[in-house]
């Protein structure tokens, strides 16, 4: 069976390596974001490791768990890698929600980091 | 009574912090039982409780007993990650504001949840009722009773101190907003303040309407 491309080796790897530390420990996200980046969650933007950070660590629960459901990465004309993530997850005792995240990843300094981060809740209008 | 029999269909919306309570709150106000359904895709709980709600009549008699279906919804906790859809407010006619008597922080967003209220509720001064919640935690206190009245009576809306733990005020608070819905709707003759389907009495001629527009029920 042929390898996979690269871009799906990085992609899947990424995603694999956020959630673990979503899920973890929040706080260590930063490693991965860079100044220039910018996440948009559930609509309101955020830009910078440090506000991203603050961000992603002051959402009010304990516990959190990620289960993916389905992801798909591409390459990107500028050499970057676009994954998009579809999965559940449960925070605290709360009921299991779906959840939808995108992400932009670039090679800097022989290092891949996260430039665009787009979350959603998987909850729609009535009707 | 079986599934349909019943001539109001009420539904109460608990809103809040994240936190402060509300699921544990319509959880002890359904006695304890965990027989709630789960909509997952619009994030939504909803609890049911059969009622029968006597009407005062004019002269103060006791009128015949109405059969009061009522759903408690309550939110799957996306108010964490702040997505609430508006559709949650437009379709219940009642709120259950609570915060954490041993929060500051859940008293001062009641002025946040109001104004939302306002905003997208049906109608712009729907029922509410305020709950400081965990009232049993007397040594955490972090709001006096008297702050917490003196908000209510700026907003116009009844105050209890609840405790969804020991169940203390958990039925009042329930029951007398019913007690203000049921009054409104006496008020109107019409009855065309009623969001869409939520109420109908069981005659021949409603029914239809009833089943037909009644989007908030479990579709599953």
């Amino acid at each position: 069976m042929a390898e996979q491309p690269l871009w799906e080796q990085i992609g899947s790897s990424f995603v694999r390596h956020y959630y673990q530390m979503f899920d973890s420990d929040r706080s260590q996200l930063g490693s991965i974001y860079i100044d220039t980046s910018c996440l948009t969650w559930e609509g309101q933007p955020y830009q910078g490791k440090i506000a991203i950070v603050e961000k992603l660590t002051s959402l009010p629960f304990t516990k959190i768990a990620h289960s993916i459901t389905a992801e798909d990465h591409q390459p990107t004309p500028d050499s970057c890698i676009l994954s998009m993530v579809v999965g559940q997850l449960k925070a605290d005792e709360d009921p299991i929600m779906g959840f939808h995240q995108s992400f932009i990843l670039k090679n800097i300094n022989d290092a891949w980091v996260c430039t665009n981060d787009m979350f959603r809740l998987a909850i729609h209008n009535f009707s | 009574m079986s599934e349909g029999d019943y001539d109001y269909l009420i539904k109460f919306l608990a809103l809040g912090d994240s936190g402060v309570g509300k699921t544990s709150f319509l959880y002890q106000y359904t006695d304890c039982k965990f027989n709630s359904k789960f909509i997952t895709t619009v994030g939504i709980d909803f609890r049911e409780k059969r009622k029968v709600y006597n009407s005062k009549g004019p002269d103060g008699t006791s009128g015949k007993g109405q059969k009061i279906h009522l759903q408690l919804w309550d939110t799957a906790g996306q108010e964490r990650f702040r997505s609430l859809t508006t559709a949650f407010f437009r379709d219940a006619m009642g709120f259950l504001l609570l915060f954490d008597l041993s929060n500051e922080q859940s008293f001062l967003n009641v002025r946040n949840w109001m104004s939302q209220l306002q905003v997208h509720a049906y109608c712009e001064n729907p029922d509410v009722v305020l709950c400081g919640n965990k009232c049993d935690l007397s040594d955490q206190r972090a709001v006096s009773e008297d702050e917490a009245r003196e908000l209510a009576e700026k907003y116009g809306i009844p105050y209890f101190e609840t405790s969804a733990a020991n169940g203390q005020n958990v039925n009042e608070a329930v029951d007398f907003l019913l007690d203000l819905i049921m009054k409104r709707m006496e008020r109107c003759v019409d009855k065309s303040w009623i969001p869409d389907g939520t109420v109908h009495t069981n005659g021949p001629t409603n029914l239809d309407l009833s089943e037909g527009s009644d989007r908030g029920r479990c579709a599953c």
